[in-house]
């Protein structure tokens, strides 16, 4: 009885370590599980509440700022999960970031300069154009790195390393001393409350990830991104335009970063051109990789970057609330990276 | 040095690969080791080898028992294993591969090229081979790179040399010359082993033989006293045909027509014509262009001169999603590099093809894909566990049948085979010949690319020799002989 009991446990032992091994979601998951549960003790300990409802609220409270805070990075993390699984890197999403939302004030500006008030376009047209525009000129600097790195023949890092340098360079070069005002209605898409929250920005991000999900799983584009990561000479003999699926990835790409370019510039009301962006295709990556997401194409998942993010999101948290000093949560972030890449190591037979 | 292994089992959970397994290698021998893929010669090589421990059994060297922990092991006992894909970092010279993770160092510390170098002489010299130690890896052809492989297991004293499938990638010349090579050590008393499909060549160079099939040891013996229709069947189970498969068929109109194609380098001034339900063979020795022709007329191998007509219609293919769009199919060799994506699984391995047929709005119908798919791995008798499995957990010809069923399922009315049945066991072999004649009696258009005779002889209606990027002959049917092809293909 003890016996079979035993074999019974030692049985459901053995799973558990092989879904360990083999499932990057399940490490990953379980990472963040427990990530949670000490982020949770260490709110509680912060503060005595005097109910359970007013620290549930706290809780609850402290979720949403942190997932609004990372909602931009989340979203550009999703199109970087596409670029490293078709094989790929994109450094250049802070600076399409910061001009795509340099582009945006300049359009919309309701003070001097401003494009479209200029020729006497105000109010929700203004807002869709803009908007519209946006997204265009995110998604054509992503698909104009898509044509160097596919038709260009150029390797990823460099093609995106140089359009980093190069855009937020110009960006900065005619954004100087402008002083701009959005207007209110442009606001409302990331400041609109719900119950008297902000939950636009995470509402997108949500959105945007299951639309990513599917995409991954369910259409031949997604798939081919993936064959492309793992084997470019077959999956174009099979028939596959693996230069189109490219420039597509990259264009994807760019398009989300807009996205998060029109939360920032919503949320915030400005953005500051020197610094704004800087560090992001860093962050994406890191929140791609610890998502279980393979450096060398081929494997990952729009899930594991979901995971990755709050990984990195919790972890900062974290730090924030025991009061390390913030010099210091980079290394903590290093360290992160690490420690789920050596995870996440397949014994090689 | 004396090899004995006795009674050697192994399993991996519940599937039992090796049963009682005896094999057994004297200096101065070479011993075939022959079986299909899954038989279980490369568990029992890979035990002996270190990689793997045996369930039971014992492994004796001159009668002392060992038992190897690791690969490292079982090599300074003398046992060298030279792998099917070679281990030479091309862009090293000769020296720096043969010593490399035990390179020789001066007093300095630094590295000591000069006496490097002199070693390898030596062994080149025991070898009776002429290579310059100081040649980059990069610039020898197969045959050398193999030889270079096997110098370095005598650089490292083995006594007992281990060849899976040396000669998969080599021509003939190529093939002869490390023929050679085993004879002249073989006289200087190393013991070989060697693992092989091709029987023809076990016949030439081997002394005695072992036969595994499903993991039993099936027949061992001196290979002077067999024939190869007795080892195919040994391996096979059953009789092997070598007969002519070819069939009359009513051949229907043109359908591919190629003139004057050239591209530098690779190919000149070739033509050719393919009407529905013929299979056009294409042969010649390893680099004679035609890989590079049909990946040409596929379009993924660059701009070419001339012109093709499909269906009497001018065409230039310009990506190969036009190729299938137009009707052209092409199977590739080299399996691993060109015809699996290692990453996912068999079911999206046999359909990537045709996804876009079997998607609406970019969203793939897995239905439909099972749906064809399951078909299709009845037609092909594709043996496996599951469709959602990787790729990689089958063997080498299941892996090959998948290959073939993501083309067959796009309804091509050209489909360009190249080498099909490269690294595949007998029985997989006939599979998919069936399949190549079906799709003629279907009034597909079939180009066979393929430097087996062999292959040739038994499926093409006609066939063209090739020499040097250029067509050297055509042969008609009962003109396709091993001789007339080897003369063409050496451009006698």
């Amino acid at each position: 009885m003890e016996n079979a009991q035993n074999s019974k446990g030692r049985q459901l032992l053995t799973k558990l370590q092989n879904q360990w091994r083999n499932n990057p979601l399940f490490s990953t998951g379980i990472a963040l599980a427990v990530m949670v549960i000490v982020q949770t003790i260490a709110l509680s300990m912060n503060t005595s509440f005097d109910s359970f409802g007013a620290w549930a609220q706290n809780w609850i409270q402290n979720w949403i700022s942190l997932l609004r805070g990372n909602a931009g990075i989340g979203i550009i993390a999703l199109g970087m999960t596409f670029v490293i699984i078709s094989g790929g890197i994109d450094l250049s999403v802070g600076s399409v970031y910061v001009t795509v939302g340099a582009f945006i004030m300049v359009m919309l500006n309701t003070g001097e300069g401003g494009l479209l008030a200029g020729i006497g376009i105000t109010g929700v047209p203004a807002i869709l154009i803009g908007l519209i525009a946006a997204m265009l000129l995110g998604s054509l600097l992503g698909e104009s790195n898509g044509l160097l790195i596919s038709n260009g023949r150029m390797p990823p890092f460099i093609a995106t390393l140089g359009s980093m340098q190069i855009l937020r360079s110009v960006t900065q070069y005619f954004m100087k001393a402008q002083r701009t005002e959005l207007p209110e209605g442009y606001k409302s898409i990331a400041r609109l409350s719900i119950g008297g929250q902000q939950l636009m920005p995470i509402i997108y991000w949500a959105l945007l990830a299951a639309a990513m999900y599917v995409i991954s799983k369910k259409t031949t584009f997604g798939r081919y991104v993936f064959a492309i990561g793992s084997n470019e000479r077959t999956t174009r003999l099979s028939g596959v335009n693996v230069r189109a699926v490219k420039r597509k990835v990259y264009a994807l790409t760019g398009f989300l970063v807009s996205i998060a370019a029109v939360i920032q510039t919503s949320r915030i009301g400005s953005m500051d051109y020197a610094s704004a962006g800087s560090g992001f295709e860093m962050d994406a990556i890191a929140s791609v990789i610890v998502g279980g997401t393979s450096m060398s194409g081929g494997r990952g998942s729009i899930v594991g970057t979901v995971f990755g993010t709050l990984i990195v999101a919790v972890m900062n948290n974290l730090l924030n609330l025991i009061g390390v000093d913030p010099y210091l949560s980079a290394a903590f972030k290093g360290a992160i990276i690490i420690g789920a890449v050596l995870l996440q190591r397949k014994d090689k037979a | 040095m004396t090899l004995q292994m006795r009674g050697i089992y192994k399993s991996f959970g519940a599937n039992d690969v090796l049963r009682d397994i005896d094999f057994a290698v004297s200096p101065g021998e070479i011993c075939a080791l022959l079986g299909e893929n899954g038989a279980g010669k490369s568990t029992l090589m890979n035990i002996l080898g270190g990689v793997l421990p045996a369930d039971r059994g014992t492994i004796a060297l001159d009668g002392g028992e060992v038992r190897f922990k690791s690969p490292a092991e079982s090599l300074s006992a003398g046992i060298a294993f030279i792998h099917q894909e070679l281990n030479l970092v091309n862009d090293l010279c000769i020296y720096e591969n043969m010593f490399i993770g035990r390179e020789l160092k001066s007093k300095s510390g630094l590295l000591d090229a000069k006496t490097m170098c002199a070693r390898c002489q030596e062994v080149f010299k025991r070898m009776d081979v002429d290579l310059d130690p100081r040649m980059m890896v990069r610039e020898l052809d197969a045959s050398y790179k193999q030889i270079v492989e096997i110098a370095r297991a005598l650089l490292m004293e083995a006594s007992i040399i281990i060849m899976d499938e040396p000669t998969t990638s080599l021509t003939d010349p190529e093939i002869d010359r490390v023929f050679d090579m085993m004879r002249t050590l073989k006289g200087q008393g190393v013991a070989m082993v060697f693992i092989s499909h091709k029987l023809r060549e076990v016949m030439a160079v081997c002394d005695r033989y072992t036969v595994l099939r499903d993991g039993s040891m099936v027949a061992a013996g001196k290979v002077e006293d067999t024939g190869v229709d007795e080892l195919a069947r040994h391996m096979v189970g059953h009789e092997v045909r070598t007969e002519s498969l070819r069939r009359e068929r009513e051949l229907g109109p043109e359908v591919l027509r190629a003139e004057s194609l050239s591209q530098e380098r690779h190919f000149e001034d070739v033509s050719f014509s393919v009407r529905a339900g013929e299979v056009l063979g294409f042969t010649g020795l390893l680099g004679d262009g035609r890989s590079e022709l049909f990946q040409a007329v596929f379009g993924s191998g660059g701009r070419y001169q001339g012109q093709v007509y499909l269906e009497d219609r001018p065409i230039t293919v310009r990506g190969t999603r036009q190729a299938v769009e137009l009707g052209i199919g092409y199977v590739p060799r080299d399996r691993k590099e060109n015809g699996i994506i290692k990453d996912m699984n068999i079911l999206e391995n046999g359909s990537i093809v045709t996804w876009p047929r079997q998607s609406k709005g970019g969203f793939i119908s897995w239905e439909r894909v099972r749906g064809d798919f399951r078909r299709l791995k009845e037609e092909l008798k594709i043996k496996m566990a599951g469709e959602e499995e990787l790729i990689g957990s089958l063997s080498g010809g299941n892996q090959q049948k998948v290959v073939l069923a993501k083309w067959l399922n796009s309804e091509p009315k050209v489909l360009i085979f190249d080498n099909p049945t490269q690294g595949v066991d007998v029985g997989a072999k006939e599979d998919i010949y069936d399949t190549i004649l079906e799709l003629a009696d279907n009034n597909v258009a079939v180009i066979v690319l393929s430097s087996e005779a062999q292959e040739i002889i038994r499926l093409c209606d006609r066939a063209l020799v090739m020499y040097h990027g250029r067509v050297q002959g055509e042969l008609k049917a009962g003109e396709i002989t091993e001789q007339e092809i080897m003369r063409l293909a050496t451009g006698a």
